[in-house]
């Protein structure tokens, strides 16, 4: 029990000044909780002062950048500021490692401006229809189970594009009296080259990715990832 | 074919790319108060607050890569401000008064700054009237010992006493409230 040093921190808590170090037993420790818990309750009453924030970010300044403040900072050295480069510092550098696992790589600059190219990380070239099969004007369409798509043929050499709706992944169909790949859900609708024509969306969806596409010994093959639906 | 229609390496697997900070600047702006709201909640006082939020900032930012995501930045700051307030309860009273905890909420909303409003209305409702009334015009209004006592029609030495038994009931109410 230590009465006076429960008293005086609960007094310093209402009055609003620094609470004073002692050793609680637990009902004092519950009863300082209950008093922190009242004090925070205050409808507005823990908005931090613009000085305060101020006065941090020239500080925080100072540790970024090396400059020092404009002004001298009018702030006393208190014990927690000394010992800042210590205990925190370690425990946040600790912190800091696990978060970085999660983020790998460099800056956001090179993501990808438009739907572009589909790449696979792994993938192999397979057959989605023999060359013959794909005449000039005819959109061919394939499924390989992990993509589909429609191929067809521009000045002679097969073109590709994905299958699958780019608002929400419904998947097209090719309407051959419009020329162009219809989705059903949205009534939005592609050209077969992938560029978007219709929409009814507030912001326009991507184009249709491109599949990477080759023609070989008489059969046009499309560079596909490799799935568990179709096994190498 | 073409060098174009070959299969490059893929490329590095990262998080999403368009919803990061410019500057630690901005990481100080968007997140000092809720920061600050945060410890504020679990120490009472705005002198700890401040200190505590400076730890938390002064600790943080030099490690912290930019690219991670707003979310990613956030977490880290959270867990940044457990690992400082749980320092500050060692130090200070040498046991953990309040803690900052594992919640699925965003740390910027309300439910992850405080809970402390809700918890308290709860307690205050299982509390006699005049215990009550003591810890509102005391705790939550702010007023002095002299203006409660006043507020309640009873002398300073009787406020006194009212104000400690009220807090006394209110930590065993509050026990009992705890998730």
């Amino acid at each position: 029990m230590n009465a006076r040093g429960l008293r005086k921190y609960i007094d310093d808590l209402l009055r609003g000044r620094r609470p004073k170090q002692f050793q609680p037993d637990d009902f004092e420790a519950a009863q300082i909780r209950t008093a922190i818990e009242l004090r925070a309750a205050r409808p507005g009453g823990d908005a931090p002062r613009q000085e305060f924030l101020n006065d941090l970010h020239a500080r925080l300044a100072e540790q970024m950048t090396g400059t020092p403040p404009e002004a001298v900072s009018r702030l006393n050295t208190t014990r927690r500021q000394v010992i800042v480069g210590t205990s925190a510092a370690a425990a946040a550098a600790v912190t800091a490692v696990s978060v970085d696992r999660l983020v790998v790589g460099g800056q956001a600059a090179d993501a990808p401006a438009a739907s572009g190219q589909l790449t696979p990380n792994d993938g192999r070239w397979m057959r989605v229809a023999a060359s013959s099969e794909v005449a000039d004007g005819v959109m061919h369409p394939f499924d390989l189970g992990s993509i589909n798509g429609f191929v067809r043929r521009v000045n002679g050499k097969p073109e590709a594009v994905s299958g699958v709706c780019t608002h929400q992944g419904c998947r097209l169909w090719f309407d051959a009296t419009d020329d162009r790949l219809q989705c059903p859900c949205h009534s939005t609708s592609f050209a077969p080259s992938g560029q978007v024509l219709t929409h009814q969306l507030p912001i326009a969806p991507k184009p249709l990715p491109k599949l990477m596409v080759r023609e070989v010994d008489g059969a046009i093959e499309v560079f596909a990832p490799t799935s568990p639906i179709a096994p190498a | 074919m073409t060098a174009r229609n070959e299969p490059i390496g893929p490329r590095p697997l990262r998080a999403v790319p368009n919803d990061g900070y410019a500057d630690w600047e901005a990481v100080y702006q968007d997140n000092a108060t809720w920061v600050y709201r945060t410890l504020f909640a679990r120490v009472g006082n705005q002198a700890d607050a401040e200190d505590l939020t400076a730890e938390v900032f002064l600790a943080a930012l030099r490690p912290l890569r930019l690219t991670a995501s707003v979310a990613e930045v956030r977490a880290y700051l959270r867990a940044t401000a457990r690992t400082v307030l749980a320092a500050h309860w060692r130090e200070t009273l040498g046991r953990e008064i309040t803690s900052i905890e594992d919640i699925e909420q965003p740390p910027e909303s309300e439910e992850a700054i405080s809970t402390a409003p809700q918890r308290v209305a709860q307690v205050l409702d299982r509390l006699p009237d005049n215990y009550r009334r003591i810890l509102e015009v005391r705790f939550l209004e702010g007023n002095s010992i002299k203006e409660s006592a006043a507020e309640l029609g009873i002398s300073v030495a009787n406020a006194k006493v009212l104000q400690h038994r009220a807090l006394r009931l209110a930590a065993q109410v509050n026990d009992g409230v705890q998730p």
